[in-house]
């Protein structure tokens, strides 16, 4: 031990008081014992406003997903266009986000589709899944801003440059920003008939 | 029977009774003082828990490029333990292109995981599949998170909170063996402990036998002093046996469990079990050995006499006798103890738990959060941070620029000050930063040049130049710019006669080759047409803090940055023209998982997707013709874009670049702002290249914009030329309307010439 103790001090502490202490405990009040196991009290609050938003409303409309992680098989692209499809890593946690966006788990369905981004940082489709996650929380510059990572993202890919001028047109409309929404739709029914 | 007592004693009776009620009295109130303090202090005792922060977690999928080893590497950095079976928590197997692991329990962001048994198959360097215990396929697995640090007070205590179900039977019974063997029976003291105690003592002639219960050294850790004093014996006596009176024994063996001091390191103090199992083997309590338990019981007698890495012999002795012991006592078998002493101390790496390790990464990440945090939720909230760091990257980052300047300051003149150096390493898609190295010393936590170090950024300012040309519609990769002398009247009224780095011109060349070889004269021109406050503006949009003045020297980088600023710019032009955040922090969660705080991804588009491009092909062709041709040639087939970055005097060497999923900033330069003789190229250069080779990245690939195509031109001149007449042709992208001039030999005879001549000639008189 680090301290040094005289043998006086360390042998007339324990003996003498053991009686009268005992007795005093008891006539000290009973407190009920800690509910924790070790006495500890549970953590303060939150020490800072937790950043997620006020849930939006239900969205009425279909998400947007639904119409784009399909590859578009129906479409014979040209010799030179692509059609992009995800990885079956990307797949599982975008399936995994979707069901967390549908209830209302924004910050995780972000922090999932965050995952499959890393994955396939490149990959369209996931920029358009967190577009959509984007305007189901009405973040509209975001959505937008995410459906134009999602267009230069999809050179050569039609299909899914239309969905990314669609989600564009859609974060437009949204903030009624009409005209220019006018213009993005007609941009994605030039790539691909809806 | 007795007569009653001498009636002359009879008469003081009533006296000495109530000298003794009072005393009586007295001390029943000094106790019920003690007693209030103690349940106050124990009951409401809040841990002070510093704030957890871990780096990212690795993803394993199918398909994925990683080998065997890779992952054996990685689970034995997280402390998971190689053995013949995998029947524990943390415990991996690799039996010959497959390694079964049972992974550890981990609440993450978006799941709360639960411990589970997964076994994944190798092909060759790639995942081949990952399947559960029941067959099950996944298609993707996450593994805990390294923890990399805490957030605890400058002078302060850090602990790792354990429950009763994460702490290994076998430390509460080493525990009592070693320290009190009647903490089952005892009143909070032991008298038989201390009557034993005095007779060794007496016997011995010496007084070196402790009596403290362990219920004692919780008092003493929790309200006292270690001042030795009658008076201080006596109140932590009288409160050990009032702890006893109220909580039982699980409890306060729970408390001193995640109490008790086992270590120091600088001003950070290891308490309690919890932590001290991280901070020697670098992994949690529940799955600690016989031998490593032996060795923190060991610590509970003086951490410092007893510090495993500073008196390892004399730390392996005590732990060996207490091995003993605990075969003595029946805790464990005779041969269960020959095993465990035969084991090494089996210490992890001394600095790969330092909370020092990643300075200045936690120090980025203590700013972050301090916008939105005080500083005492950080030290004291048990809060759990996920950071983006890789520490992998991060070792990389550190072990290059601490050699690379070893060698660079072998060849300087200043012998009396070494050179120093910053690097910064992102993703670009998501804006994540994965390494900050602060300094050569990459441990010591003083000036964090990373974020502090405003310097003169020097030619790395020329990509942004070239990028705002662009975007005006007037130039391309392929347009014909003057490197010619230029004088210009400064607001001073001096005039301003800017040379290249060699001292010559280089009359017409294109923009491609002005930003490769860096040309001051071709981009001051260049910047005079483009406008300053245009490239002024440009610099903010893609990521300065400031916006920098627009002065015509800023063309050659008349500003100051720090590395992480520098840092940010890049990483926009890496993304496409798509502005992230730098992040080093995803999340916060409170000590129950609840997330506190997110930091999402946001990307915001600051330049034109078609002008990027651009820009990003020819900063490929810095590394390939220009002042990055040194990397380019040790990376070999690795495609990456850079610009390497010389301030005035060569106070400052630079390089900046990216690959197709890394962005690297390195910045070398001595803090008294002295001339290091070193450019770009030979200083920071090297180092970048070291990383940039060093770590798992990918080549630079971005698909090229519509409305842009291929062509060739002469790298020299930028007339147009094909693979026919010129075998050393350069690929550019440019706009489908640009116009440019055949070179003679080369030019289609079925062309009209004069529409290409007259554009090319514009493009000069424009100037």
């Amino acid at each position: 031990m680090t301290f040094i103790s005289t043998p006086l001090i360390r042998y007339s502490v324990g003996f003498g008081m053991l009686l009268a202490l005992n007795a005093c405990a008891n006539l000290a009040t009973q407190l009920p014992p800690p509910a924790a196991s070790v006495g500890i009290t549970p953590p303060p609050p939150p020490p800072a406003p937790i950043a997620a938003p006020e849930p939006p409303p239900v969205l009425e409309t279909q998400p947007i997903e639904t119409t784009v992680i399909e590859p578009s098989v129906a479409l014979s692209p040209a010799p030179n266009q692509k059609s992009y499809t995800l990885s079956t890593a990307s797949r599982a946690l975008v399936n995994q986000a979707t069901t967390q966006r549908r209830s209302k788990n924004f910050v995780q369905a972000a922090a999932t589709l965050e995952r499959a981004l890393r994955i396939e940082p490149k990959n369209p489709l996931l920029w358009l899944e967190y577009g959509a996650l984007r305007m189901d929380e009405h973040n509209y510059p975001q959505a937008e801003s995410m459906g134009r990572k999602a267009l230069a993202s999809a050179t050569g890919d039609p299909h899914t440059q239309s969905s990314a001028w669609r989600l564009i047109a859609d974060s437009y409309k949204a903030r009624n920003q009409t005209a220019l929404a006018e213009q993005a739709y007609s941009r994605a029914n030039t790539l691909s008939p809806p | 029977m007795k007569k009653p007592t001498h009636p002359s004693l009879k008469k003081y009776w009533p006296h000495a009774l109530g000298i003794a009620g009072l005393i009586i009295v007295a001390i029943c109130g000094w106790v019920i003082s003690l007693d209030h303090q103690i349940r106050q202090q124990f009951e409401g005792r809040r841990w002070t828990l510093p704030a957890k922060v871990y780096a990212q977690p690795i993803e394993l999928y199918a398909g994925q490029s990683m080998s065997i080893d890779d992952l054996q590497r990685a689970l034995e950095r997280l402390g998971y333990i190689r053995s013949a079976q995998v029947a524990r928590t943390g415990n991996f197997q690799r039996k010959s292109n497959r390694i079964d692991l049972v992974s550890r329990p981990f609440r993450f962001v978006d799941e709360n995981r639960e411990q589970k048994t997964v076994s994944i198959l190798f092909n060759e360097n790639h995942i081949d599949k990952i399947w559960d215990s029941n067959a099950q396929e996944l298609p993707v697995f996450r593994l805990d998170p390294l923890l990399i640090g805490s957030i605890y007070p400058t002078q302060g205590e850090d602990r790792i909170l354990v429950s009763r179900e994460e702490t290994p039977a076998l430390l509460p019974a080493a525990l009592k063996v070693v320290e009190d063997r009647r903490f089952d029976s005892h009143i909070g003291v032991d008298p038989i402990g201390i009557l034993r105690a005095i007779w060794v003592d007496v016997r011995s002639g010496s007084f070196d036998q402790g009596a403290s219960t362990l219920t004692q050294q919780l008092v003493r850790s929790y309200f006292l002093t270690n001042r030795q004093t009658i008076s201080r014996k006596l109140t932590e006596a009288v409160m050990a046996i009032l702890l006893e009176v109220h909580f039982d024994k699980a409890d306060l063996m729970n408390a001193y469990i995640n109490e008790i001091n086992l270590g120091q390191e600088g001003g950070r103090a290891i308490q309690g079990f919890g932590l001290a199992s991280q901070f020697y083997f670098g992994k949690p309590l529940a799955e600690l050995q016989l031998h490593e338990i032996a060795l923190l019981v060991t610590e509970v007698r003086s951490p410092t006499y007893y510090n495993p890495r500073k008196q390892p012999e004399r730390a392996l002795a005590r732990r060996n006798l207490i091995l003993d012991l605990l075969a003595e006592f029946n805790v464990v078998t005779a041969k269960e103890a020959a095993q465990a002493k035969a084991k090494p101390l089996g210490l992890v790496n001394a600095t790969s738990m330092r909370s020092t390790y990643y300075p200045a990464f936690l120090d980025f990440v203590r700013r972050t959060l301090r916008r939105d945090y005080q500083e005492s939720d950080l030290t004291e909230a048990g809060l759990v941070i996920f950071s983006t760091l890789d520490p992998l990257v991060q070792s990389k980052a550190e072990s290059a620029l601490g050699n690379e300047l070893d060698r660079l300051d072998k060849n300087t003149k200043r012998k009396e000050v070494t050179l120093e150096g910053a690097v910064v390493v992102t993703a670009p898609t998501n804006g994540e930063v994965l390494a900050i190295v602060g300094g050569r010393n990459a441990s010591y936590s003083g000036f964090n040049r990373a974020l502090d170090a405003k310097r003169s950024i020097g030619s790395l300012a020329k990509p942004v130049v070239y990028l705002s040309a662009i975007e005006t519609g007037r130039y391309h990769a392929a347009s014909i710019i003057d490197d010619a002398p230029v004088t210009l009247k400064l607001g001073s009224g001096n005039n301003w006669t800017p040379q290249n780095y060699d001292k010559k011109t280089y009359g017409q060349v294109p923009l491609v080759r002005a930003l490769a070889q860096s040309l001051n004269l071709a981009t001051v021109n260049l910047s005079q047409d483009v406008g300053l406050s245009d490239i002024a503006k440009k610099f903010e949009k893609l990521g300065l803090s400031e916006k920098p003045q627009a002065v015509p020297a800023l063309a050659l980088g008349a500003a100051t940055a720090a590395p992480l600023e520098i840092a940010q710019v890049y990483t926009s032009i890496a993304n496409g023209g798509f502005r992230t955040p730098l992040r080093a922090v995803r999340a916060v969660l409170d000590s129950h998982g609840n997330t506190l705080k997110a930091f999402p991804l946001e990307v915001t588009p600051v330049a034109e997707p078609v002008a990027i491009y651009q820009l990003q092909r020819m900063m490929v062709e810095v590394m390939r013709r220009g002042t990055g041709a040194a990397a380019g040639k040790q990376l070999g087939d690795l495609v990456v874009a850079g610009k390497s970055g010389t301030s005035s005097d060569y106070r400052d060497s630079w390089f900046a670049g990216f690959s197709g999923s890394h962005s690297v900033v390195v910045w070398v330069g001595y803090d008294d702002n002295q001339s290091t003789r070193l450019s770009g190229s030979t200083g920071a250069l090297p180092i970048w290249t070291k990383i940039m080779g060093g770590i798992n990245t990918s080549s630079w690939d971005q698909p090229m914009p519509e409305g842009l195509h291929e062509t060739q031109i002469e790298f020299a001149t930028g007339l147009e030329v094909n693979s026919q007449c010129e075998p050393t042709g350069l690929s550019v992208a440019v706009p489908d309307d640009a116009e440019l001039t055949w070179r003679d030999d080369c030019k289609p005879t079925n062309t009209g010439v004069d529409a290409h001549t007259s554009g090319w000639l514009n493009g000069i008189m424009s100037r």
